[in-house]
């Protein structure tokens, strides 16, 4: 426990030391591009910055090595490649908009460790780069500042990015809804299915659980049904489908339409203990701390619309989300406000 | 026609009551003429014409007031009185019901919930003018369950959009230490107890102020905190009479109730006061405990500062350069204690202070209920595919199914059957 804290503060002094541009390494997604290319010179960042993305720039094409498994669902390949010229033309207007160096961040956790260019601005600027012009996109790439892709994301620039958090939030409870798309008869399910519970007196609805997933879900006479209690998208997709097939397996006629997200529950720890009345003062507008009712602090980011619960011993619980990068984006964004309130 | 009124127009006796909208008037049936407007009169020839109204019914306002609106309004007047707050506080806390009631979720709220929202009014008027009420005081008032007074507080106050300011320790403290009863004698308060009100409530607050800085009040609930800060400056003003009196039995004399966490703050105050001694040359040789800390608590707090400051760390363990400041120390001690230790330069021989541990709030100095391993990372798409084998093993076979029929008809009956004819 010592170590890991210790080890901790020396990677968070290393970040803060790295002010100018010097990235000693970086978990790119690229898979050639070589260590020794780099020249980790912090008097002539620009030219170091420019050189290492020269070499990037000729492997961006090929992205057979690269984990996408995190992407949703209905993206194509087409669509895959759309969505990386589109967020290659974010990164490249964002680097234009700023004249000041950005950084290449250290990321080190399991997430698909994505290096992303970054300044603190990227996270609030990303709401107007979202839907890139394709076709401004490929003039831009001809220009010599033309930034290669560096990191692959979706829609929205996400997990570990710099200012030192390093830290990622986990993912404890995914809520979904899906609809079966045909009329149940409750009784026959409580009868004909070990798994299932059903007492109409005190809920209106069948309460089933299956082992792998470990979930639970809530099915509606109406052909509705909730899942709850998965650690990710994947998963509650996964345990909805197995739902659905016990209640095809007992003779219905089910369908899974309209799977949908509908919450996701993160928490973290930042490790530092934090003083929730000073945190109630300076952002009296987004916070509510009670301590004769609950104790700890409700901050209601705005944006992302994300609800955050902060407690004394620093441990955060973010919930209200409807995408993984939005509970990301709010630790980002909550992380360098606790920050402040560390010594106290 | 009642009282003696007649037309000023044609002189007719004929007077009808009459009502526009809702404004009460008086006319003549003979030709029209409106004698009196709404039963304010302004001319004194109206005032010939007068009803006898009560104020409260003399405006048109209450006939647009809702009776449960105004029986709502009459609570919080009331709450305002009972508490003795200033007449202003009473005419924002009406404002803000009013306020409150314009909105329909509100308006159509079961009458439980009014009652609580009169109690939240109080309480937001209250804590904006910085005057130290609890929820757990409201509560009592309006015989109401503290979680649904919360609920009901969180609402109006995100529906409303208020700023309400927390809750302020000082002024809790100076208020909650003047309704103990221990500054007079009486039947069950013996003299030795009786303390003077003024010493007590600038040690209390001292204390309070102790536990704050130590990460002790962050996140808790306030009172329990100053009940403990209240009971240990109590017993250091005069501990050679006084320490055999527990914490339980001090409630009971000073008529206030206890609240069920003082116990655990008043252990954790104490271990802060223990940790403070620990750096002090002249206490150290005396190898205090959680009971004997109590009489040097005047000392500690006198020091409290610096104290804190060595006693404690928030970061990597200092050097022990302050050592020599300890001599400094020697001066104010108060009665009895040795001035040997003073004379020593650097630490008394084998016994150094402890080294500082760590400053943070109990939650974090205790050790981790369980370890989490962290999830293993899934490659999971969700798209994969089910076997039936697995979801067999969810269904129950016919066998099964017919077996859990019989089962529950047999439950059935023998419930259907010890029922009584």
């Amino acid at each position: 426990m010592e170590e890991e804290q210790t080890y901790l503060e020396l990677y968070l002094d290393q970040c803060v030391a790295q002010d100018d541009l010097a990235p000693s390494r970086s978990l790119l997604l690229s898979p050639v591009v070589p260590d020794d290319a780099y020249m980790p010179n912090p008097s002539h960042p620009e030219t170091v910055f420019n050189s290492h993305l020269e070499e990037v720039k000729e492997t961006s094409g090929n992205f057979s090595s690269v984990d996408l498994s995190f992407l949703p669902d209905e993206l194509t390949q087409e669509n895959k490649d759309q969505s990386i010229i589109r967020s290659k033309h974010e990164i490249e207007e964002n680097y234009k908009t700023q004249s000041q160096q950005s950084r290449l961040s250290l990321s080190r956790e399991q997430d698909i460790g994505l290096g992303l260019i970054s300044n603190s601005s990227l996270s609030n600027s990303h709401s107007h780069l979202y839907p890139g012009d394709a076709d401004s996109v490929q003039p831009s790439l001809e220009k010599p500042n033309s930034m290669p892709l560096v990191s692959i994301t979706p829609m929205t620039p996400m997990t570990p990015v710099s200012e030192c958090s390093g830290i990622v939030p986990q993912l404890q409870n995914i809520v979904s809804t899906v609809n079966l798309a045909c009329k149940l008869d409750l009784k026959k399910i409580a009868l004909h299915a070990k798994n299932a519970e059903y007492n109409p007196k005190r809920f209106a609805a069948v309460i089933m659980r299956i082992r792998e997933p470990r979930t639970t879900a809530l099915i509606f006479s109406s052909g509705k049904m909730v899942c709850t209690g998965a650690k990710s998208e994947e998963q509650s997709r996964l345990a909805a489908r197995k739902y659905a097939r016990v209640v095809q397996k007992l003779g219905f006629p089910a369908r899974f339409l309209d799977f949908k997200i509908q919450n996701m529950v993160g928490s973290c720890d930042v490790r530092f203990a934090i003083r929730l009345e000073g945190l109630v003062l300076t952002h009296q507008q987004f916070s509510s701390y009670e301590p004769e009712l609950f104790p700890g602090l409700i901050y209601r980011m705005v944006k992302p619309r994300i609800v955050l619960l902060i407690f004394v011993s620093g441990k955060v619980v973010l919930t209200g989300a409807k995408e993984r990068s939005e509970i990301y984006e709010a630790f980002e964004n909550i992380y360098p406000i606790l920050k402040g309130f560390k010594k106290a | 026609m009642p009282g003696g009124g007649h037309c000023p127009d044609c002189g007719s006796t004929e007077l009808v009551e009459d009502s526009h909208y809702s404004q009460s008037q008086l006319v003549c049936s003979d030709c029209g003429c409106v004698v009196t407007e709404g039963v304010l009169t302004t001319t004194f020839s109206d005032e010939g014409n007068l009803r006898e109204v009560t104020y409260s019914r003399s405006t048109g306002e209450n006939e647009q007031v809702s009776r449960s609106q105004q029986r709502g309004l009459r609570r919080v007047r009331d709450l305002c009185r009972v508490l003795q707050l200033p007449s202003t506080f009473e005419d924002t806390a009406v404002a803000y019901y009013q306020q409150a009631y314009r909105h329909s979720g509100i308006r159509a709220a079961r009458l439980q919930k009014k009652e609580v929202l009169v109690g939240c009014c109080v309480l937001i008027t209250c804590r904006q003018h910085n005057w130290p009420l609890t929820m757990g005081t409201i509560c009592t008032l309006l015989y109401a369950d503290l979680d649904v007074f919360s609920g009901t507080y969180m609402q109006i106050v995100k529906l409303l959009g208020l700023d309400v300011p927390s809750l302020c320790l000082a002024d809790l403290v100076k208020t909650y230490c003047s309704s103990f009863r221990l500054f007079q004698a009486s039947p069950s308060v013996p003299a030795k107890y009786v303390e003077d009100k003024e010493k007590m409530l600038s040690r209390t607050l001292q204390l309070v102020e102790l536990a704050d800085e130590t990460w002790l009040v962050t996140g808790r609930h306030p009172l329990p905190v100053i009940t403990a800060a209240t009971f240990l400056a109590w017993q250091s003003l005069q501990p050679s009479e006084r320490l055999t009196c527990s914490l339980a039995r001090f409630c009971k004399l000073a008529n206030v109730d206890l609240p069920c966490p003082a116990s655990s703050r008043l252990q954790e105050l104490l271990a802060v006061l223990l940790r403070m001694a620990e750096q002090l040359a002249w206490l150290q040789v005396l190898r205090l405990d959680k009971r004997s800390v109590v009489k040097h608590i005047g000392d500690l707090l006198q020091h409290r500062h610096t104290l804190v400051r060595k006693a404690f760390r928030d970061g990597p363990a200092e050097s022990d350069a302050g050592e020599e400041e300890q001599q400094g120390r020697g001066q104010g001690p108060g009665q009895g204690k040795e001035e040997v230790a003073s004379s020593s330069l650097g630490p008394p021989e084998g016994k150094r202070p402890a080294s500082p541990a760590l400053l943070l709030p109990p939650c974090m100095l205790k050790p981790p209920k369980r370890v989490c391993p962290p999830p293993p990372i899934s490659t999971a798409t969700g798209d994969e595919d089910i076997s039936d084998s697995e979801i067999e093993q969810y269904l129950r076979t016919p066998q099964e199914v017919r077996d859990f029929q019989k089962a529950q008809a047999a439950r059935q009956a023998a419930t259907g059957g010890s029922n009584p004819p």
